[in-house]
Protein backbone atom coordinates (compact mmCIF):
# COMPACT_ATOMS: atom_id res chain seq x y z
CA UNK A 1 0.00 0.00 0.00
CA UNK A 2 2.95 2.20 -0.31
CA UNK A 3 1.70 2.92 -3.91
CA UNK A 4 -1.54 4.15 -2.44
CA UNK A 5 0.09 6.65 -0.29
CA UNK A 6 2.45 8.05 -2.45
CA UNK A 7 0.23 8.73 -5.12
CA UNK A 8 -2.16 10.12 -2.10
CA UNK A 9 0.36 12.49 -1.06
CA UNK A 10 1.01 13.87 -4.58
CA UNK A 11 -2.60 14.48 -5.12
CA UNK A 12 -2.86 16.23 -1.38
CA UNK A 13 0.12 18.28 -2.47
CA UNK A 14 -2.22 19.84 -5.20
CA UNK A 15 -5.18 20.43 -3.70
CA UNK A 16 -7.14 17.96 -5.03
CA UNK A 17 -10.13 16.43 -3.50
CA UNK A 18 -12.21 13.26 -4.40
CA UNK A 19 -14.61 15.10 -6.61
CA UNK A 20 -12.09 16.16 -8.64
CA UNK A 21 -10.51 12.43 -9.22
CA UNK A 22 -12.74 11.79 -12.21
CA UNK A 23 -12.66 15.38 -13.80
CA UNK A 24 -8.47 14.93 -13.21
CA UNK A 25 -8.46 11.30 -14.69
CA UNK A 26 -11.61 12.35 -17.39
CA UNK A 27 -9.04 15.43 -18.54
CA UNK A 28 -6.27 13.14 -19.25
CA UNK A 29 -7.70 10.82 -21.74
CA UNK A 30 -5.08 9.25 -24.47
CA UNK A 31 -1.93 9.52 -21.90
CA UNK A 32 -1.35 5.89 -21.27
CA UNK A 33 -0.91 5.33 -24.84
CA UNK A 34 2.47 6.00 -26.29
CA UNK A 35 1.72 6.32 -29.44
CA UNK A 36 -1.45 8.59 -30.09
CA UNK A 37 -2.03 11.58 -28.61
CA UNK A 38 -4.32 14.77 -28.62
CA UNK A 39 -3.84 18.08 -27.80
CA UNK A 40 -7.00 18.85 -26.91
CA UNK A 41 -8.13 16.36 -24.02
CA UNK A 42 -7.59 18.67 -21.80
CA UNK A 43 -11.01 20.43 -20.42
CA UNK A 44 -13.66 18.08 -21.86
CA UNK A 45 -15.17 17.24 -18.70
CA UNK A 46 -13.61 19.93 -16.31
CA UNK A 47 -15.62 21.37 -13.65
CA UNK A 48 -12.21 23.26 -13.28
CA UNK A 49 -9.48 24.60 -15.10
CA UNK A 50 -6.66 22.43 -15.44
CA UNK A 51 -3.30 24.71 -14.86
CA UNK A 52 0.09 23.40 -15.65
CA UNK A 53 0.79 22.27 -12.27
CA UNK A 54 -1.88 19.83 -12.39
CA UNK A 55 -0.70 17.60 -15.02
CA UNK A 56 1.34 15.44 -13.91
CA UNK A 57 -0.51 14.64 -10.48
CA UNK A 58 -3.32 13.83 -12.17
CA UNK A 59 -1.31 11.78 -14.91
CA UNK A 60 1.09 10.08 -12.42
CA UNK A 61 -2.07 9.36 -10.59
CA UNK A 62 -3.08 6.37 -13.00
CA UNK A 63 -0.62 4.54 -11.89
CA UNK A 64 -2.10 3.62 -8.74
CA UNK A 65 -5.35 1.61 -7.87
CA UNK A 66 -8.97 2.98 -8.11
CA UNK A 67 -12.10 1.72 -7.22
CA UNK A 68 -13.59 1.35 -10.73
CA UNK A 69 -13.19 -0.14 -13.59
CA UNK A 70 -11.72 2.23 -16.29
CA UNK A 71 -10.14 1.24 -19.38
CA UNK A 72 -8.87 4.34 -20.93
CA UNK A 73 -11.03 6.52 -19.43
CA UNK A 74 -13.80 4.69 -20.21
CA UNK A 75 -15.58 4.34 -17.18
CA UNK A 76 -16.89 0.69 -17.00
CA UNK A 77 -18.43 0.14 -13.68
CA UNK A 78 -17.94 0.99 -10.38
CA UNK A 79 -16.42 -1.74 -8.25
CA UNK A 80 -17.79 -3.63 -5.03
CA UNK A 81 -16.37 -2.28 -1.48
CA UNK A 82 -16.33 -5.05 0.66
CA UNK A 83 -15.05 -4.27 4.42
CA UNK A 84 -14.53 -6.66 7.27
CA UNK A 85 -14.18 -4.97 10.58
CA UNK A 86 -14.15 -6.40 14.11
CA UNK A 87 -16.41 -3.77 15.48
CA UNK A 88 -18.77 -3.05 12.42
CA UNK A 89 -19.09 -6.59 10.97
CA UNK A 90 -18.91 -7.71 7.61
CA UNK A 91 -20.24 -4.41 5.03
CA UNK A 92 -20.37 -4.74 1.08
CA UNK A 93 -21.63 -1.82 -1.26
CA UNK A 94 -21.90 -1.67 -4.73
CA UNK A 95 -19.94 1.52 -5.49
CA UNK A 96 -18.14 4.11 -3.18
CA UNK A 97 -20.99 6.28 -3.52
CA UNK A 98 -23.64 3.86 -1.55
CA UNK A 99 -21.02 3.38 0.74
CA UNK A 100 -20.58 7.25 1.63
CA UNK A 101 -24.48 7.53 1.51
CA UNK A 102 -24.99 4.90 4.33
CA UNK A 103 -22.78 7.06 6.45
CA UNK A 104 -21.23 4.12 8.91
CA UNK A 105 -17.72 4.28 6.73
CA UNK A 106 -16.28 7.39 5.42
CA UNK A 107 -13.12 8.18 3.40
CA UNK A 108 -9.98 10.47 3.95
CA UNK A 109 -8.97 12.02 0.70
CA UNK A 110 -6.40 10.59 -1.09
CA UNK A 111 -6.35 9.48 -4.50
CA UNK A 112 -8.01 6.48 -4.05
CA UNK A 113 -9.64 7.47 -1.02
CA UNK A 114 -8.59 5.53 2.28
CA UNK A 115 -11.85 4.04 4.10
CA UNK A 116 -12.11 4.89 7.72
CA UNK A 117 -14.50 4.51 10.33
CA UNK A 118 -16.74 7.40 11.57
CA UNK A 119 -14.39 7.86 14.04
CA UNK A 120 -11.52 7.98 11.88
CA UNK A 121 -10.16 4.76 12.87
CA UNK A 122 -8.63 3.06 10.05
CA UNK A 123 -11.04 -0.18 8.92
CA UNK A 124 -9.65 -3.82 10.22
CA UNK A 125 -9.69 -5.45 6.51
CA UNK A 126 -10.62 -4.00 3.52
CA UNK A 127 -11.07 -6.95 0.63
CA UNK A 128 -13.29 -4.47 -1.73
CA UNK A 129 -12.78 -5.51 -5.67
CA UNK A 130 -9.99 -2.73 -7.04
CA UNK A 131 -9.24 -2.03 -10.41
CA UNK A 132 -5.92 -3.54 -10.51
CA UNK A 133 -7.60 -7.01 -9.15
CA UNK A 134 -9.94 -6.86 -11.91
CA UNK A 135 -7.07 -6.78 -14.30
CA UNK A 136 -5.04 -9.50 -12.02
CA UNK A 137 -7.79 -11.86 -13.18
CA UNK A 138 -8.57 -11.12 -17.21
CA UNK A 139 -4.81 -11.47 -17.00
CA UNK A 140 -5.08 -14.84 -15.29
CA UNK A 141 -8.25 -15.49 -17.45
CA UNK A 142 -5.89 -15.09 -20.41
CA UNK A 143 -3.34 -16.88 -19.58
CA UNK A 144 -6.00 -20.15 -18.86
CA UNK A 145 -7.33 -20.02 -22.16
CA UNK A 146 -4.62 -20.05 -24.37
CA UNK A 147 -2.67 -22.40 -22.19
CA UNK A 148 -5.94 -24.79 -22.37
CA UNK A 149 -5.99 -23.99 -25.67
CA UNK A 150 -2.47 -25.95 -26.50
CA UNK A 151 -3.39 -28.32 -23.85
CA UNK A 152 -6.14 -29.35 -26.17
CA UNK A 153 -4.48 -29.62 -29.01
CA UNK A 154 -1.73 -31.83 -27.63
CA UNK A 155 -4.41 -34.17 -26.06
CA UNK A 156 -5.96 -34.95 -29.39
CA UNK A 157 -3.22 -35.42 -31.29
CA UNK A 158 -0.06 -36.44 -28.68
CA UNK A 159 1.98 -37.85 -31.33
CA UNK A 160 1.88 -34.86 -33.59
CA UNK A 161 4.34 -32.26 -34.14
CA UNK A 162 3.66 -28.99 -32.65
CA UNK A 163 2.40 -25.76 -34.70
CA UNK A 164 1.00 -22.52 -33.79
CA UNK A 165 -0.29 -21.63 -30.47
CA UNK A 166 0.56 -24.71 -28.98
CA UNK A 167 4.15 -24.50 -30.81
CA UNK A 168 4.73 -21.75 -29.31
CA UNK A 169 3.28 -22.43 -25.23
CA UNK A 170 5.26 -25.37 -25.59
CA UNK A 171 8.70 -23.82 -26.69
CA UNK A 172 7.98 -20.88 -23.98
CA UNK A 173 7.20 -23.98 -21.06
CA UNK A 174 10.54 -25.63 -22.54
CA UNK A 175 13.17 -23.19 -22.04
CA UNK A 176 11.98 -22.51 -18.56
CA UNK A 177 12.13 -26.16 -17.54
CA UNK A 178 15.28 -26.97 -19.60
CA UNK A 179 17.21 -23.52 -18.57
CA UNK A 180 15.58 -22.60 -15.49
CA UNK A 181 14.46 -25.32 -13.85
CA UNK A 182 16.34 -28.14 -13.72
CA UNK A 183 19.53 -27.17 -13.81
CA UNK A 184 19.35 -25.30 -11.03
CA UNK A 185 17.19 -27.53 -8.29
CA UNK A 186 19.78 -30.49 -7.87
CA UNK A 187 16.84 -32.72 -6.77
CA UNK A 188 14.67 -34.31 -9.81
CA UNK A 189 11.49 -34.90 -7.78
CA UNK A 190 11.43 -31.71 -6.30
CA UNK A 191 11.95 -29.98 -9.60
CA UNK A 192 9.30 -31.56 -11.00
CA UNK A 193 6.94 -30.85 -8.32
CA UNK A 194 7.66 -27.47 -8.12
CA UNK A 195 7.24 -27.30 -11.98
CA UNK A 196 3.55 -26.44 -12.65
CA UNK A 197 4.33 -23.40 -9.79
CA UNK A 198 7.00 -22.59 -11.99
CA UNK A 199 4.86 -22.59 -15.39
CA UNK A 200 2.19 -20.46 -13.15
CA UNK A 201 4.23 -18.16 -12.05
CA UNK A 202 5.85 -17.25 -15.16
CA UNK A 203 2.80 -16.86 -17.06
CA UNK A 204 0.95 -14.84 -14.43
CA UNK A 205 3.44 -12.29 -14.35
CA UNK A 206 3.72 -12.13 -18.17
CA UNK A 207 -0.21 -11.64 -18.39
CA UNK A 208 -0.12 -9.18 -15.98
CA UNK A 209 2.97 -7.30 -17.35
CA UNK A 210 1.69 -7.29 -20.93
CA UNK A 211 -2.24 -6.19 -20.09
CA UNK A 212 -0.28 -3.00 -18.63
CA UNK A 213 1.38 -2.01 -21.58
CA UNK A 214 -1.44 -2.08 -23.75
CA UNK A 215 -2.66 1.23 -24.20
CA UNK A 216 -5.10 2.00 -21.58
CA UNK A 217 -4.14 -0.66 -19.27
CA UNK A 218 -3.31 -1.34 -15.77
CA UNK A 219 -0.59 -2.65 -14.38
CA UNK A 220 -0.93 -5.03 -11.50
CA UNK A 221 2.32 -5.99 -11.09
CA UNK A 222 2.68 -2.24 -10.43
CA UNK A 223 1.41 -2.38 -7.68
CA UNK A 224 4.01 -3.22 -4.51
CA UNK A 225 0.81 -5.44 -2.54
CA UNK A 226 0.60 -7.70 -5.83
CA UNK A 227 4.51 -8.41 -6.40
CA UNK A 228 4.70 -8.75 -2.27
CA UNK A 229 2.24 -11.42 -2.02
CA UNK A 230 3.65 -13.40 -5.13
CA UNK A 231 7.34 -13.15 -3.26
CA UNK A 232 5.52 -14.15 -0.08
CA UNK A 233 4.46 -16.92 -2.07
CA UNK A 234 7.77 -17.70 -3.18
CA UNK A 235 8.94 -17.62 0.38
CA UNK A 236 6.85 -20.68 1.54
CA UNK A 237 7.94 -22.67 -1.73
CA UNK A 238 11.73 -22.40 -1.02
CA UNK A 239 11.64 -23.01 2.95
CA UNK A 240 8.84 -25.82 2.01
CA UNK A 241 10.65 -27.29 -0.62
CA UNK A 242 14.05 -27.18 1.21
CA UNK A 243 12.09 -28.88 4.75
CA UNK A 244 10.61 -31.40 2.69
CA UNK A 245 13.79 -32.54 0.80
CA UNK A 246 16.24 -32.27 3.06
CA UNK A 247 14.38 -32.89 6.59
CA UNK A 248 14.15 -30.14 9.08
CA UNK A 249 17.33 -30.97 10.57
CA UNK A 250 19.35 -30.15 7.28
CA UNK A 251 17.44 -26.84 7.09
CA UNK A 252 18.68 -26.07 10.24
CA UNK A 253 22.11 -26.47 9.01
CA UNK A 254 21.87 -24.34 6.26
CA UNK A 255 21.23 -21.61 8.77
CA UNK A 256 24.82 -21.85 9.97
CA UNK A 257 25.63 -21.63 6.04
CA UNK A 258 28.29 -24.21 6.40
CA UNK A 259 30.83 -22.46 8.48
CA UNK A 260 32.00 -24.19 11.90
CA UNK A 261 30.01 -24.48 14.78
CA UNK A 262 31.59 -21.60 16.80
CA UNK A 263 30.92 -19.13 13.88
CA UNK A 264 27.75 -19.77 14.82
CA UNK A 265 26.69 -16.13 16.09
CA UNK A 266 27.75 -14.25 13.24
CA UNK A 267 26.60 -16.64 10.84
CA UNK A 268 22.86 -17.29 12.06
CA UNK A 269 21.45 -13.45 12.03
CA UNK A 270 23.12 -13.27 8.75
CA UNK A 271 21.79 -16.39 7.26
CA UNK A 272 18.32 -15.40 8.70
CA UNK A 273 18.64 -11.85 7.19
CA UNK A 274 19.29 -13.51 3.60
CA UNK A 275 16.23 -16.00 4.04
CA UNK A 276 14.02 -13.33 4.13
CA UNK A 277 16.07 -10.14 1.94
CA UNK A 278 15.53 -13.04 -0.81
CA UNK A 279 11.67 -12.21 -1.75
CA UNK A 280 11.82 -9.17 -0.62
CA UNK A 281 14.70 -7.64 -3.52
CA UNK A 282 11.91 -10.32 -5.75
CA UNK A 283 9.24 -7.85 -4.50
CA UNK A 284 11.19 -4.61 -4.98
CA UNK A 285 12.67 -5.97 -8.60
CA UNK A 286 9.95 -6.35 -9.81
CA UNK A 287 7.81 -3.39 -8.53
CA UNK A 288 10.67 -0.86 -9.47
CA UNK A 289 10.80 -2.07 -13.09
CA UNK A 290 7.45 -2.28 -13.86
CA UNK A 291 6.37 1.05 -12.68
CA UNK A 292 9.55 2.94 -13.45
CA UNK A 293 8.60 2.28 -17.34
CA UNK A 294 5.34 3.25 -16.57
CA UNK A 295 6.70 6.74 -14.84
CA UNK A 296 8.73 7.61 -17.49
CA UNK A 297 5.92 6.66 -20.07
CA UNK A 298 3.25 8.74 -18.76
CA UNK A 299 5.90 11.50 -18.20
CA UNK A 300 6.86 11.98 -21.29
CA UNK A 301 3.66 11.70 -23.03
CA UNK A 302 2.61 13.96 -20.31
CA UNK A 303 5.04 16.63 -20.96
CA UNK A 304 2.92 17.55 -24.31
CA UNK A 305 -0.38 18.42 -22.13
CA UNK A 306 2.29 20.52 -19.89
CA UNK A 307 3.39 22.11 -22.89
CA UNK A 308 0.28 22.90 -23.98
CA UNK A 309 -1.29 24.26 -21.49
CA UNK A 310 1.29 26.66 -20.26
CA UNK A 311 2.44 27.50 -23.35
CA UNK A 312 -0.28 27.27 -26.06
CA UNK A 313 -0.87 25.46 -28.77
CA UNK A 314 2.35 25.88 -30.48
CA UNK A 315 4.44 24.86 -27.22
CA UNK A 316 2.50 21.23 -27.28
CA UNK A 317 2.70 21.12 -31.31
CA UNK A 318 7.08 21.40 -30.97
CA UNK A 319 7.05 18.95 -27.92
CA UNK A 320 5.11 16.63 -29.87
CA UNK A 321 7.53 14.77 -32.19
CA UNK A 322 10.38 14.12 -29.69
CA UNK A 323 7.82 13.18 -27.08
CA UNK A 324 6.70 10.61 -29.07
CA UNK A 325 9.94 9.44 -30.49
CA UNK A 326 11.46 8.85 -27.23
CA UNK A 327 7.84 7.47 -25.87
CA UNK A 328 8.41 4.86 -28.50
CA UNK A 329 11.60 3.90 -28.06
CA UNK A 330 10.52 3.75 -23.91
CA UNK A 331 7.96 1.95 -24.83
CA UNK A 332 9.74 -0.99 -26.86
CA UNK A 333 12.20 -0.78 -23.67
CA UNK A 334 9.22 -1.75 -21.21
CA UNK A 335 8.17 -4.21 -23.44
CA UNK A 336 11.21 -6.48 -23.49
CA UNK A 337 12.02 -5.29 -19.66
CA UNK A 338 8.47 -6.73 -19.16
CA UNK A 339 9.26 -10.01 -20.65
CA UNK A 340 12.74 -10.17 -18.84
CA UNK A 341 11.10 -9.02 -15.81
CA UNK A 342 8.83 -12.38 -16.02
CA UNK A 343 11.50 -14.80 -16.70
CA UNK A 344 14.04 -13.28 -14.06
CA UNK A 345 11.63 -13.64 -11.60
CA UNK A 346 11.06 -17.19 -12.04
CA UNK A 347 14.80 -17.85 -12.41
CA UNK A 348 15.68 -16.27 -9.42
CA UNK A 349 13.11 -18.42 -7.37
CA UNK A 350 14.30 -21.65 -8.83
CA UNK A 351 17.62 -20.68 -7.88
CA UNK A 352 16.81 -19.48 -4.17
CA UNK A 353 14.84 -23.15 -4.18
CA UNK A 354 18.15 -24.76 -5.05
CA UNK A 355 20.18 -22.95 -2.94
CA UNK A 356 17.99 -23.92 -0.16
CA UNK A 357 18.09 -27.32 -0.97
CA UNK A 358 21.81 -27.94 -1.69
CA UNK A 359 23.39 -30.86 -2.64
CA UNK A 360 22.48 -32.71 0.00
CA UNK A 361 19.36 -33.84 -2.26
CA UNK A 362 21.37 -36.69 -4.04
CA UNK A 363 22.62 -38.06 -1.09
CA UNK A 364 19.41 -37.88 0.70
CA UNK A 365 17.43 -40.11 -1.87
CA UNK A 366 19.91 -43.06 -2.00
CA UNK A 367 19.80 -43.17 1.80
CA UNK A 368 16.42 -43.41 1.77
CA UNK A 369 16.48 -46.12 -1.49
CA UNK A 370 13.38 -45.52 -2.55
CA UNK B 1 17.76 25.85 4.38
CA UNK B 2 14.75 24.91 4.29
CA UNK B 3 14.72 20.93 4.11
CA UNK B 4 12.11 20.45 1.46
CA UNK B 5 14.16 21.73 -1.73
CA UNK B 6 17.31 19.86 -0.13
CA UNK B 7 15.83 16.82 0.09
CA UNK B 8 14.37 16.93 -3.23
CA UNK B 9 18.24 17.33 -3.97
CA UNK B 10 19.22 14.68 -2.01
CA UNK B 11 16.42 12.52 -3.72
CA UNK B 12 17.88 13.05 -7.02
CA UNK B 13 21.43 12.94 -6.70
CA UNK B 14 20.90 9.66 -5.16
CA UNK B 15 18.72 8.20 -7.57
CA UNK B 16 22.28 9.58 -10.15
CA UNK B 17 24.55 7.78 -7.98
CA UNK B 18 22.61 4.54 -7.83
CA UNK B 19 22.33 4.35 -11.32
CA UNK B 20 25.83 5.01 -11.50
CA UNK B 21 26.90 2.06 -9.67
CA UNK B 22 24.39 -0.13 -11.10
CA UNK B 23 25.57 1.05 -14.77
CA UNK B 24 29.33 0.12 -13.69
CA UNK B 25 28.61 -2.89 -12.60
CA UNK B 26 26.60 -4.74 -15.09
CA UNK B 27 28.97 -3.28 -17.56
CA UNK B 28 31.64 -4.74 -16.17
CA UNK B 29 29.74 -7.91 -16.24
CA UNK B 30 28.93 -7.86 -19.42
CA UNK B 31 32.05 -6.84 -20.64
CA UNK B 32 33.95 -10.21 -19.10
CA UNK B 33 31.15 -12.42 -19.92
CA UNK B 34 31.19 -11.46 -23.79
CA UNK B 35 35.36 -12.27 -23.54
CA UNK B 36 34.80 -15.86 -22.21
CA UNK B 37 31.88 -16.64 -24.72
CA UNK B 38 34.12 -15.50 -27.08
CA UNK B 39 36.42 -17.47 -25.90
CA UNK B 40 34.58 -20.74 -25.97
CA UNK B 41 31.26 -20.24 -28.21
CA UNK B 42 29.99 -23.44 -26.85
CA UNK B 43 29.57 -22.47 -23.64
CA UNK B 44 27.85 -19.10 -24.80
CA UNK B 45 24.15 -20.70 -23.39
CA UNK B 46 25.11 -21.12 -19.61
CA UNK B 47 27.34 -18.35 -19.99
CA UNK B 48 24.22 -15.94 -21.02
CA UNK B 49 21.98 -17.24 -18.03
CA UNK B 50 24.55 -16.85 -15.96
CA UNK B 51 24.57 -13.14 -16.83
CA UNK B 52 21.17 -12.58 -16.66
CA UNK B 53 21.20 -13.94 -12.89
CA UNK B 54 24.05 -11.29 -12.21
CA UNK B 55 22.26 -9.03 -13.71
CA UNK B 56 19.36 -8.96 -12.16
CA UNK B 57 20.90 -8.87 -9.13
CA UNK B 58 23.12 -5.92 -9.46
CA UNK B 59 20.31 -4.07 -11.17
CA UNK B 60 17.62 -5.05 -7.59
CA UNK B 61 20.21 -3.10 -5.01
CA UNK B 62 19.96 -0.35 -7.52
CA UNK B 63 16.17 -0.01 -7.57
CA UNK B 64 16.26 -0.65 -3.82
CA UNK B 65 18.17 3.26 -4.02
CA UNK B 66 15.83 3.92 -6.60
CA UNK B 67 12.74 3.51 -4.50
CA UNK B 68 13.94 5.20 -1.40
CA UNK B 69 14.76 7.70 -3.58
CA UNK B 70 11.22 8.15 -4.69
CA UNK B 71 9.47 7.57 -1.08
CA UNK B 72 12.29 10.86 0.08
CA UNK B 73 10.69 12.61 -2.76
CA UNK B 74 7.53 12.47 -2.28
CA UNK B 75 7.43 13.28 1.27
Amino acid sequence: MAKETLTKIIAENQGHNQNNQNTGAASEQNVQSSGEHTNTATNEHGKKEMTSQDVFPAVLGHLGDHRELTFFDIHICNLPVIIYDKKEGFHSYSSMESMESKQTFTTVHGHPPIIRKSDMQPVSLDLSITSLLCFEWIAGFLIFSVLAIAARKYKKNPKKAPSGLQNAVEALILYIRDDAIFPNISSKRAAKGLFPYFIALFFFILGCNLLGLVPGGHTATGALAVTGALAITAFFVINITAIRETGIKNWLKHLLGGAPWWLCFIMIPIEIISMFVKPFALTIRLFANMTAGHVVLFSLVGLIFFFNLSSGFTGGLIISPISVAFSLFMYSLDLFVAILQAYIFVILTAVFVGLAIGDHAEEHEEAHSH
Amino acid sequence: MNPIPLGLLGAGLGAGIAVLGAGLGIGKLAASAMEAMARQPEAAGGIRTAMIIAAAFIEGVALFACVICMLMAVK
